[in-house]
C-alpha cells in the first residue's frame, strides 16, 4: 500500500509537468496576442510595446515558461490581466458560490437517481419502468437552457416561490438563491443518471448469483444491500468520481442566469479576455483535482471489491 | 436519510417570502460584470458606473442639459483658458473631503481635504507604464510633457512620481494649471472621463495593488460590499459636501417633473445596488417584479413589453411602468479594410456592396424600435451631427450596384474571388452577416463568413488580416471629432482607425478642424469630411442605436445620459408609491 502510494505520488510529477507544457504552449505560443485584446481601441505600436514589456511577454519563451513553472510550484499565479485581482483570491471568492450550488445538487441528484434506479430494478420491463425510461429520455432530449428559462420564468417570476436571481454571501440567506438553480441541476441530471444506474443495477440484480441467493431464501433487502448494490457500485463510482473535478467550476449557464458569482463564469470571462494567468491557474488546479479524484476512485475500488488490489 | 430531510428543509426555507435588504436603495443593473473599481483600469461602462459613484473629477455632464454640456464638479468653476487655447487654469472647490478610510493614518482614518496636487498624482498614476492603464489615451500627446515623463519611466524601469510633468502645475492648494502640447478644444471632455478622477496618494500607498477593492474617493457614495459577478452596493457618504439638484434644464423637464427636486441636497437616495445581471430574461423579470427600478429593453425582451407599433403594452402602463427612448450616441457599421489589396483599392466594389443592403430592412430585422438608419458616422445628440447628410450608397439599388460592380472590373461578379467577412462569435452578428451575404449574392458576389472568438477577431482586425468586418462604436465624448478620428490616416490600426482609411484630403480637413471649437466653420469641415467618407465607402454605416428604458412610477428624475456615470445621485424613490405598486407586480 505504502509503495503504491509513493509510486502514484511520483507519477503525478510527470503528468503535472506535461500539463504545464501543454498549457504554456497553448496560451503563450499558439494563442492570440493578449496585448491587442487588452489594449482597447486607442492602441499604438509604442503603447503595445510598453504593455508587452510590463506583461513580461517580450521575454524569451523559455524564461516565460520557467516563470509559469515557478507560479505552479508556489501556487502563486499573480494577478489577473483583466481585473488586476489576485488570482488566488479570485479562486477563493469563486469556489464557495460554485460549490454551494454544485455539491448539494450533485449529491442529491445521485441519491435520488440511485433510489429510483433501485426501485426500477424490481420492475424491469413493467409499465412503470418503461414510463420512467421514456420520461428520462424525453428530459434528456431538451436543452438545459430551456429548463433554466422555463423554471426561472414559472417558479421564480410567475409563482414567486424563489428569487429570480442574485446571491448573498451569508450562508443563512444564500440558500434562497441556490435553491432554484439546484433544483434545475438535479432535474436535468436525473435522466442520464437514472438510466446509467439502472443499467448497472440491472446487470447485478438479474445475475445468477442473486437468483441463487433468492432461492436460498435470503430477504430481498439483504440481497439488494449486500450483493446488488455493492457490486454495481464500481461503474457507478467511476462515473461519480469522474464528475467531481467539474464540480468546482459549477455550471456556467446556471451561474449566468442566476447571478451566482462562481468559477464557471470567471473562467469563461478569462477565456473571452485572453486573461492567460487566470486560464493557466484554472487549468493547473483543474488537472490537480482530476489527478486526486483518480486516486480516490482507485482506493474506492479496493473497498468495494476486495478482489482488486493496489499494485 | 437525515441529509435528505435537511436539504428538504432548506428548500422549504428558500421558498419563504423574499425580502429586499436594500428597499431604500436604487436598484440599477450592469449588463456585464464590473472588472475593477480602480479608475485607471475602468475602461468599460460596467466598471465606470459603480466607480462613478465613489470618485469624482473636475467636471461632469449636466444632468438635465441637452445637448450635453459640461459643468464643474470638483472644480469651483469652469477653467480660465489662455488666449492660445493651450493653458487651462482651474480653481478646486474648497471643503471637499475624501471618504473616511484607514489609509489616512495622519488623521486617524478621517478623510483629508482634496488639493490640486491630488489630480497631478492621479494623472501620473494613469501615465505610469507600470500600471498598464488603458485609459492613458485621454492625456496621450495632449498634456505637455506627459509622454516624456512616461518614456523616462519606461526607460528607467522605475517610476519617479516626484519628477514633474511640464504641463501639470499646482501653484497652490486650490489651483491647477494644465498646459497642452497644442490646442485641443475637446480636452475638457477628457476631464469628465472616468479615468480622470482624484485618487488620494495615501490610499495607493496603503493598499498597493489591492486599491481595486478599496476605492477611496470624494463621491456621494462609499463602497459597502461587492460580490464579484453578482452585485455591488454603494451607500450614501455621510460626509458628502453640499451639492444640489439642478434648477434648470430643457423646457420639457418642467412638464416631465424633472425639476421638482430643484435645489434639493444630493444624493437623493440612501444608496445604489448595481446588479450584475448579464442575461436579458432574468433582468427583465426582475424589473417586472419591481426588484430593479429601471431596465434597458434588450432585443430578447421587446416582445414582453411592446406592442407591434413599439408602444408600451397597456397592461404595463396600468402598472405605472413608463417607456422612454434615448439616443445612445453610437453607430454600428460594416468596415472594409482599406489595406486589403482587393477590397481596399476598389471603391466601386465597396459602393456596389453598400447598395445591395436595404437599411430599413436591416434596422427592422435587427434593431426594431431600438435604432434608426445611420447616414454617417456622427450620431444624433453629438456636436457636429448634421441631419441633412444623406449617404448616397445607403439604400437598396441592385441595378446601380450591378453597374458599379461591372465598373469595378467584375461584371456579374465574374472573376471576383469570395470576399471574407469576419465576425465575432455571437448569434446576432452571424444573422447580420448572413443578411449581408444574401444581399451581395444578388449581384453575383460570393461572401465567406468567418466566425471568430473575440481574441481572434480583435487580433485579426488590429493586424489588418481582415477584408470586411462589423463593429459598433460608442462615443467617448459627445463631439463629432471623436467619431471622425476613426478615419484619420495617422490613427490607423492598432490605433482607433480600424478601416485604415487614409485620404490626404480628409486628413488635412481633420487637422484643420481639430483646433476649432464647435462653430459653423467646424461643422462645415465636418460635413466635408463625412461626404468624403461616404463617397469612398471605407464603411457601410447601418444604425444609430437607441436605448429603450423602462422605469417604474416610483422612480423620479431619471434622464438618460450615456456619457454620465454619476446619475444615480439625482434619482429619488417614492417609497409609499413603491410599496403600493409592488403589490400588483
Amino acid at each position: 500500500m505504502a509503495g503504491y502510494l509513493l509510486r502514484r505520488s511520483l507519477s503525478v510529477i510527470p503528468i503535472v509537468f506535461g500539463v504545464t507544457i501543454v498549457t504554456f504552449f497553448l496560451f503563450n505560443v499558439l494563442s492570440q496576442d493578449p496585448v491587442i485584446v487588452k489594449m482597447g481601441k486607442y492602441g499604438s505600436q509604442a503603447e503595445m510595446d510598453t504593455l508587452r514589456h510590463e506583461m513580461g511577454l517580450d521575454r524569451p519563451l523559455f524564461q516565460q515558461y520557467l516563470f509559469y513553472l515557478k507560479q505552479c510550484i508556489t501556487f502563486d499565479f499573480g494577478r489577473s490581466w483583466t481585473t488586476n485581482q489576485k488570482i488566488s483570491q479570485m479562486f477563493l471568492d469563486g469556489i464557495g458560490p460554485s460549490l454551494s450550488l454544485s455539491l448539494p445538487a450533485f449529491s442529491f441528484s445521485i441519491l435520488l437517481s440511485l433510489l429510483i434506479a433501485i426501485f426500477l430494478a424490481a420492475y424491469r420491463d413493467r409499465v412503470v419502468d418503461k414510463v420512467v425510461m421514456v420520461t428520462c429520455l424525453a428530459v434528456m432530449s431538451v436543452s438545459v437552457l430551456i429548463y433554466i428559462i422555463f423554471f426561472q420564468y414559472f417558479f421564480a417570476f410567475k409563482l414567486g416561490w424563489f428569487p429570480i436571481s442574485g446571491f448573498e454571501m451569508s450562508w443563512l440567506t444564500r440558500w434562497k438563491y441556490i435553491a432554484l438553480p439546484a433544483i434545475i441541476w438535479i432535474f436535468t441530471s436525473l435522466g442520464a443518471e437514472i438510466l446509467l444506474y439502472r443499467t448497472a443495477i440491472f446487470d447485478e440484480y438479474y445475475s445468477d448469483y442473486v437468483r441463487t441467493a433468492r432461492a436460498k431464501g435470503l430477504n430481498e433487502f439483504y440481497i439488494l444491500r449486500t450483493h446488488v448494490l455493492k457490486n454495481s457500485l464500481i461503474p457507478i463510482v467511476t462515473v461519480i468520481v469522474s464528475q467531481i473535478p467539474f464540480l468546482y467550476t459549477g455550471s456556467l449557464l446556471l451561474e449566468a442566469f442566476f447571478q451566482i458569482p462562481g468559477l464557471g463564469g470567471m473562467t469563461v470571462q478569462a477565456l473571452y479576455n485572453s486573461d492567460f494567468p487566470v486560464i493557466k491557474a484554472m487549468t493547473f488546479w483543474g488537472s490537480l483535482v482530476y489527478i486526486f479524484c483518480n486516486f480516490i476512485s482507485d482506493f474506492a475500488y479496493t473497498i468495494l471489491d476486495p478482489r482488486i488490489k493496489l499494485q | 436519510m437525515k441529509s435528505s430531510f435537511l436539504i428538504l428543509a432548506l428548500l422549504l426555507a428558500a421558498c419563504t417570502p423574499f425580502k429586499d435588504a436594500y428597499e431604500n436603495y436604487i436598484h440599477d443593473t450592469l449588463e456585464q460584470s464590473a472588472k475593477t473599481l480602480d479608475p485607471i483600469h475602468s475602461n468599460d461602462a460596467y466598471s465606470s458606473l459603480p466607480q462613478g459613484q465613489i470618485f469624482e473629477g473636475l467636471l461632469q455632464y449636466a444632468h438635465l442639459e441637452r445637448p450635453l454640456k459640461l459643468e464643474p464638479l470638483l472644480a469651483a468653476a469652469m477653467p480660465q483658458i489662455s488666449s492660445d487655447k493651450k493653458q487651462y487654469t482651474f480653481k478646486i472647490k474648497q471643503g471637499v473631503y475624501f471618504h473616511d478610510d484607514p489609509c489616512f493614518k495622519a488623521t486617524n482614518g478621517k478623510g483629508r481635504e482634496l488639493v490640486s496636487e491630488d489630480f497631478i498624482f492621479s494623472w501620473k498614476r494613469l501615465a505610469d507604464p507600470k500600471n498598464s492603464s488603458d485609459g492613458f489615451w485621454i492625456f496621450d500627446s495632449k498634456i505637455k510633457g506627459i509622454n516624456k515623463w512616461r518614456e523616462q519611466a519606461t526607460k528607467k524601469g522605475v517610476t519617479d512620481y516626484t519628477l514633474p510633468i511640464e504641463g501639470l502645475k499646482a501653484p497652490d492648494r486650490t489651483t491647477l494649471v494644465i498646459t497642452l502640447e497644442k490646442p485641443f478644444p475637446q480636452f475638457l471632455f477628457m476631464l469628465a472621463n472616468s479615468h480622470a478622477v482624484a485618487v488620494p496618494s495615501e490610499a495607493v500607498a496603503h493598499y498597493g495593488p489591492e486599491i481595486l477593492n478599496h476605492p477611496v474617493g470624494t463621491g456621494p457614495y462609499v463602497l459597502k460590499s461587492w460580490i464579484r459577478g453578482s452585485k455591488i452596493v454603494v451607500t450614501k457618504n455621510p460626509n458628502y459636501r453640499k451639492e444640489f439638484y439642478p434648477s434648470s434644464g430643457e423646457t420639457v423637464d418642467q412638464e416631465n417633473g424633472l425639476l421638482k427636486d430643484a435645489g434639493a441636497s444630493l444624493p437623493l437616495n440612501e444608496g445604489v445596488v448595481f446588479h450584475e445581471a448579464t442575461e436579458d430574461k432574468p433582468r427583465y423579470y426582475n424589473f417586472r417584479k419591481g426588484n430593479f427600478d429601471f431596465a434597458k429593453l434588450s432585443k430578447n425582451s421587446i416582445e414582453n413589453a411592446l406592442d407591434k407599433n413599439g408602444e408600451l403594452l397597456p397592461e404595463l402602463q396600468k402598472l405605472g411602468i413608463r417607456l422612454s427612448r434615448w439616443s445612445d450616441l453610437d453607430f454600428s457599421y460594416e468596415y472594409f479594410n482599406m489595406k486589403d489589396p482587393l477590397i481596399g483599392s476598389n471603391k466601386y466594389l465597396r459602393q456596389a456592396i453598400s447598395l445591395t443592403i436595404d437599411p430599413d430592412d436591416f434596422v427592422a430585422k435587427f434593431f426594431k424600435f431600438r435604432g434608426e438608419v445611420a447616414h454617417g458616422p456622427i450620431p444624433p445628440g453629438v456636436l457636429g451631427y448634421n441631419e441633412k447628410i444623406k449617404n448616397p450608397y445607403n439604400h437598396l439599388d441592385l441595378d446601380r450596384a450591378k453597374a458599379l460592380l461591372a465598373k469595378a472590373g467584375y461584371p456579374g461578379g465574374k472573376g471576383l474571388p469570395p470576399i471574407t467577412y469576419d465576425i465575432n462569435n455571437n448569434a446576432n452578428d452571424l444573422l447580420i452577416a448572413q443578411l449581408v451575404q444574401n444581399s451581395v449574392a444578388k449581384i453575383g458576389i460570393t461572401m465567406k463568413i468567418v466566425v471568430n472568438s473575440w481574441p481572434e477577431y480583435i487580433t485579426k482586425i488590429k493586424s489588418k488580416r481582415v477584408q470586411m468586418f462589423s463593429m459598433a462604436y460608442t462615443a467617448d465624448y459627445p463631439d463629432g471629432e471623436n467619431f471622425l478620428q476613426l478615419f484619420y490616416g495617422p490613427n490607423e490600426t492598432p490605433g482607433p482607425n480600424d478601416s485604415n482609411y487614409n485620404n490626404p484630403t480628409f486628413n488635412r480637413l481633420f487637422e484643420q478642424a481639430s483646433g476649432l471649437s464647435d462653430s459653423p466653420a467646424r461643422s462645415e469641415l465636418f460635413t466635408r469630411m463625412v461626404d468624403l467618407i461616404l463617397e469612398d465607402v471605407p464603411l457601410i454605416p447601418h444604425v444609430h442605436r437607441r436605448a429603450l428604458i423602462l422605469t417604474h412610477a416610483w422612480l423620479h428624475n431619471y434622464k438618460r445620459n450615456k456619457m454620465s456615470h454619476n446619475y444615480p445621485k439625482y434619482l429619488r424613490l417614492d417609497l409609499t408609491e413603491k410599496s403600493k405598486l409592488k403589490k400588483n407586480l
